[in-house]
């Protein structure tokens, strides 16, 4: 504790006798010769890996400057360890910002302890593609409607308190009075899959779109499983049948507890960059993202990777998450009760 | 079938497609000899390469890398004692032991066979098993993963040897560790101390590479002689001797195969536990393996060797047939089939068979290759051995920090690694069985996480299913058999009644910390919530108990002193223990504590260093400053090792790994030192 003190005293005198330096340079000088690095908050190979990989190969070119972009896993507690990371130790002059998990901004609200860092002070950049998520049910079980799970109990799969697949299920019974049976500890998304497939459970909430279309799409084109809602803010274009679930929430409280599974689905594949950075860098780090979203090479290389694209600005993401914060205490009290 | 078979043949040896395997071969040799960087690194630093290759040579370079990690990471294990990846924990056992006695040209050479014959045979079983994979698998549901980890434990009784009591408490202690971090139902936090760096549990590499591969480095400094005593025999002889041994036991080596393809095919068990599985599996099998098993039997090295290189043929099935990934390195595997087009799935074993068929034949020539150009290597390697200390120790030893620090790339890698080095140094001082930690390490969590759902999905009716009940009698075999056999064996012979002299020895100490630590667990564990709080409670009673009957057991049946001295009684002591053991021959107890402490001391040295100018530097400093001062080795000698051991690491660890270091203390206080790589 003493060193990282020290630590923090130096840090502090160094950029104490720094700022009359930073402010002559243009964001171009800065970045000219210069390596920004991209932190992924999560081991290699997973889907926030291969779209931080892409972006990191492609957001170079539109920084001015045009510093090397190098991705750098740092995993760790589902990306929560890089956000503390990112909002405490993270250089704040913009050669840092990271990849991290869609529902990660929302923590410090919903109580997590470990979660250290002010979610309306970090510089969002962007997010790649906005998420639909769906809960969906074997069609063995015949249940074709959300009417028909209100009277019908149905295991779902869930993988720990905290993730997707349970948060979703749990708010649904909640708010639209489902009889989802969470059979929970599933190691991950696909295990549940298996167990669909081998009629351990009968379902899942938690399930992207893009992750359906990639791995089991012949499932629905064949019927053997039935998507009953989906958790998104509009309807996904190839989904115009599937309702939302906020469209069936019947009160404003039941719409509002939906709003909590919605917002990390618009977060989607968010960047962060740390609180602190000066400004015309953030802009800078912003204008490159969005131009990179409609990067010719970057959209080749995504459909080569088999990757969906639909961004949102960074301005938007902290409008989400500002949403979020400013909800009644009274509902946050509510979902913490549903969720932990 | 047959047909697809032979058309994937033909596609896979074309010639730039087999380069492609040769190269990925090459570097999965080099990533399995260094300790802690294991095949999920190596596939996540190629599958960037891979995007622009078609699909069977992108598979042939992932599949030829990962199919033979487990070959090369036996040099490490046998030369050094240093598993090079969790696969060969095992192998450390008998192979160091062997390398010890003047024979590691004999244990690579066994290594090499058997992993080859080993591998071929996985592939083959793969290729064979094809057509009812699917209903096979999916017939094996969460009672049933249960039901092997289960099995898996009930090893246990077999690799504590004649110290069943220490194994349980020791077993007991691992399932606790592994319980450790965000419990997998409720997120309660378990036994985190506050920290994030324990938020998903304790990972494996440093507690691998604390346990087995620290107390080997400290003996091998404390004994400040070459690891190999004895004169060693001729290396070309003994590289004979070793392929005969493997082919002489080809029985065992075809049992373990099938062995290591079943365990790799069960999602989370995999690379962590087969080598014990194998080695329990022989141990328990063998006729007379209680007496040489830990003592540098080749056949310790054939059982886990064979197992651990046909699990990548198994971890492929439930990745190809499911998309369920066999093990980590498959989740990177199955990144490349996405972003080659292919589906995993029913489609994998039908219209897309000839890509299926070009992977099993893409293993089964990755292991014939990687065999041979160990083969061809392993006379050079085996005189690593017969070096100075003082020449390899530091070397070894910074690659061993890096190789932990690699996993996570968080200063709690170090400290687990040095705790759990002490831990395992003391453990195999005082003879404590290390396996039965380790295996209860890596299938508590399993066991836990799949009783939660199987219970919970069909009540106790789990119990009834068909598959569930054949495994668990067999547990329930395992376990038995040896307590009925003693419990006969000393109705049959009334030997004269021993005389104890009850005392307390400071060796005591150990049990007596072991027992506050684990009871300050289980007052722990009372605050947990509901869900997370009922295993922890079970298993640290149970722990606790344990130990204190080991305690109880060693304080009560002391023999006198001058008994225990004798050879005899030294010598039956050691029979049936299933662990190396230090030999500190004609060192004095002090000298040895004394030297014990000045390697934890070098080790403590190092993480100061790192925090001050980062970890590059520091190894660099390291090494010289170990050799000078340790042994006044020449600069000669010190300058090139130090310089061409930093360029190494440099080269790996910063440049193709890509590992964001921890800020140090120079780089905060002089900004302009960044420059330096890890600073």
């Amino acid at each position: 504790m003493k060193l990282r003190k020290l630590l923090g005293m130096a840090a502090l005198a160094t950029t104490l006798a720094g700022p009359a330096a930073l402010q002559a340079q243009t964001v171009e000088e800065f970045y000219s010769g210069k390596t920004v690095n991209l932190y992924i908050g999560y081991s290699v190979g997973g889907g926030y890996d291969t779209y931080a990989r892409l972006l990191a190969a492609h957001i170079g070119k539109h920084i001015p400057g045009n510093p090397d972009v190098v991705p750098i896993n740092m995993p760790g507690a589902g990306s929560l360890r890089l956000m503390n990371w990112l909002a405490e130790a993270a250089p704040k002059d913009g050669t840092a910002f990271g990849a991290v998990a869609r529902a990660v901004p929302f923590e410090p609200l919903l109580g997590n302890e470990a979660a250290s860092f002010d979610a309306k002070e970090m510089n969002f950049i962007g997010n790649i593609n906005a998420e639909t998520s769906l809960c969906a049910v074997n069609a063995d079980t015949g249940i074709t409607s959300v009417d028909q799970m209100k009277e019908q109990e149905v295991m779902m799969g869930g993988t720990g308190a905290a993730s997707d697949p349970n948060q979703q299920s749990n708010i649904l019974n909640e708010a639209l009075g489902t009889k989802m049976r969470i059979i929970d500890g599933y190691p991950g998304g696909n295990d549940i899959v298996l167990a669909m497939e081998r009629g351990e459970v009968s379902g899942r909430c938690g399930w992207s779109w893009s992750t359906i279309q990639a791995t089991r799409a012949d499932w629905v084109t064949d019927g053997t499983v039935n998507l009953l809602l989906q958790i998104a803010r509009k309807p996904h274009p190839d989904l115009p049948d599937v309702p939302l679930a906020s469209d069936l929430a019947e009160t404003p409280q039941a719409k509002s507890l939906i709003s909590f599974i919605v917002a990390p689905q618009e977060m989607g594949r968010p960047y962060v960059a740390p609180p602190g950075v000066p400004e015309d860098r953030v802009r800078a780090l912003r204008d490159a993202f969005d131009a990179t979203m409609e990067d010719p090479d970057f959209l080749a290389a995504a459909k080569e990777t088999g990757v969906s694209i639909t961004p949102s600005t960074g301005a938007e993401l902290k409008e989400i998450v500002e949403e979020v914060y400013a909800a009644d205490p009274e509902t946050v009290e509510r979902v913490i009760q549903i969720v932990r | 079938m047959l047909d697809a078979a032979t058309d994937a043949f033909f596609q896979i040896a074309q010639f730039h497609r087999l380069l492609f395997l040769v190269g990925g071969v090459v570097l999965g040799l080099v990533i399995g000899i260094l300790p802690g960087v294991g095949g999920l690194a190596g596939m996540a630093l190629l599958l960037p390469f891979t995007f622009q290759l078609d699909p069977i040579s992108a598979f042939a370079f992932l599949l030829g890398l990962a199919a033979v990690t487990s070959t090369g990471d036996t040099i490490p294990a046998v030369v050094f004692g240093v598993p090079g990846t969790q696969a060969s924990q095992a192998t450390v056992l008998d192979g160091h032991a062997m390398a010890k006695k003047g024979e590691a040209g004999r244990a690579l050479s066994a290594a090499y066979v058997s992993s080859m014959i080993g591998g071929v045979v996985g592939a083959f079983f793969l290729a064979l098993s094809i057509p009812v994979l699917r209903p096979v698998m999916l017939y094996i549901g969460s009672p049933e993963l249960l039901a092997c980890a289960v099995f898996g434990i009930s090893l246990v009784s077999i690799l504590s040897g004649n110290s069943a009591l220490k194994g349980l408490a020791a077993a007991g202690f691992g399932i606790m560790l592994s319980m450790i971090g965000a419990d997998p139902q409720t997120g309660d936090m378990r036994w985190t101390l506050g920290s994030i760096y324990l938020y998903d549990g304790l990972p494996l590499m440093p507690v691998a590479l604390g346990l087995f591969a620290l107390p080997e480095l400290c003996d091998f400094a404390i004994q400040r002689v070459a690891i190999s005593r004895a004169d060693p025999q001729s290396t070309r002889k003994g590289m004979a001797q070793g392929a005969r041994d493997a082919l002489r036991n080809i029985r065992l080596v075809m049992q373990c195969a099938s062995l290591g393809t079943v365990v790799g095919s069960i999602p989370g068990l995999g690379t962590a536990v087969v080598d014990w599985f194998a080695y329990g599996f022989a141990a328990r099998t063998i006729k007379g393996a209680r007496e040489t098993f830990g003592r540098g039997d080749v056949r310790g090295v054939i059982a886990p060797e064979s197992a651990n290189n046909a699990t990548t043929s198994g971890a492929l099935i439930p990745t190809v047939a499911f998309g369920v990934p066999g093990s980590a390195s498959m989740a990177i595997l199955l990144g490349a089939f996405l972003i080659h087009g292919l589906v995993p799935g029913p489609q994998m074993l039908t219209s897309n068979l000839d890509v299926t068929y070009s992977m099993i034949w893409s293993i089964a020539l990755a292991n014939i290759f990687g065999a041979g150009i160990c083969f061809a290597l392993s006379g050079q390697l085996a005189k690593l051995a017969t070096l100075r200390y003082t020449l390899i120790m530091p070397t070894v030893l910074s690659i061993v920090y890096l190789g932990a620090f690699q996993g996570n790339r968080d200063w709690g890698d170090l400290y687990a690694l040095l705790a759990f080095g002490v831990l395992g140094w003391v453990m195999k001082c005082l003879r404590w069985p290390r396996p039965p930690m380790m295996l209860g390490f890596v299938l508590g969590a399993i066991i836990e996480r799949y009783m939660f759902i199987s219970t919970m999905r069909y009540s106790w009716e789990w119990l009834l299913r068909p598959v569930v009940l054949v495994v668990l009698v067999g547990a329930a075999i395992i376990i038995l058999q040896p307590i009925v056999a003693a419990f006969l064996r000393r109705r049959r012979t009334v030997g004269p009644a021993q005389s104890y002299s009850p005392g307390l020895r400071l060796t005591d100490l150990f049990a007596g910390l072991m027992i506050v630590l684990v009871g300050v667990m289980v007052s722990m564990a009372t605050s947990f919530q509901d869900g997370a709080r009922l295993g922890p409670m079970i298993v640290g009673c149970f722990t606790f108990v344990a130990l204190i009957l080991v305690l109880a057991d060693q304080v009560m049946h002391r023999l006198p002193k001058d008994t225990e001295l004798s050879v005899e009684n030294a010598e039956e002591a050691l029979k049936g223990h299933m662990d190396l053991v230090s030999s500190h021959d004609g060192l004095s107890p002090g000298t040895v504590v004394l030297r014990g402490a000045i390697f934890f001391g070098w080790m403590l040295g190092f993480m100061a260093l790192m925090a001050l100018i980062g970890l590059i530097p520091t190894a660099f400093v390291f090494i010289i400053a170990y050799m000078r001062l340790e042994n006044r080795e020449p600069w000669k000698l010190v300058l090139p090792i130090a310089l061409g051991a930093t360029l190494f690491i440099f080269v790996v660890f910063h440049v193709l790994l890509a590992i964001p270091w921890p800020p140090t203390l120079l780089g905060t206080l002089l900004p302009w030192a960044k420059a330096f790589p890890s600073v």
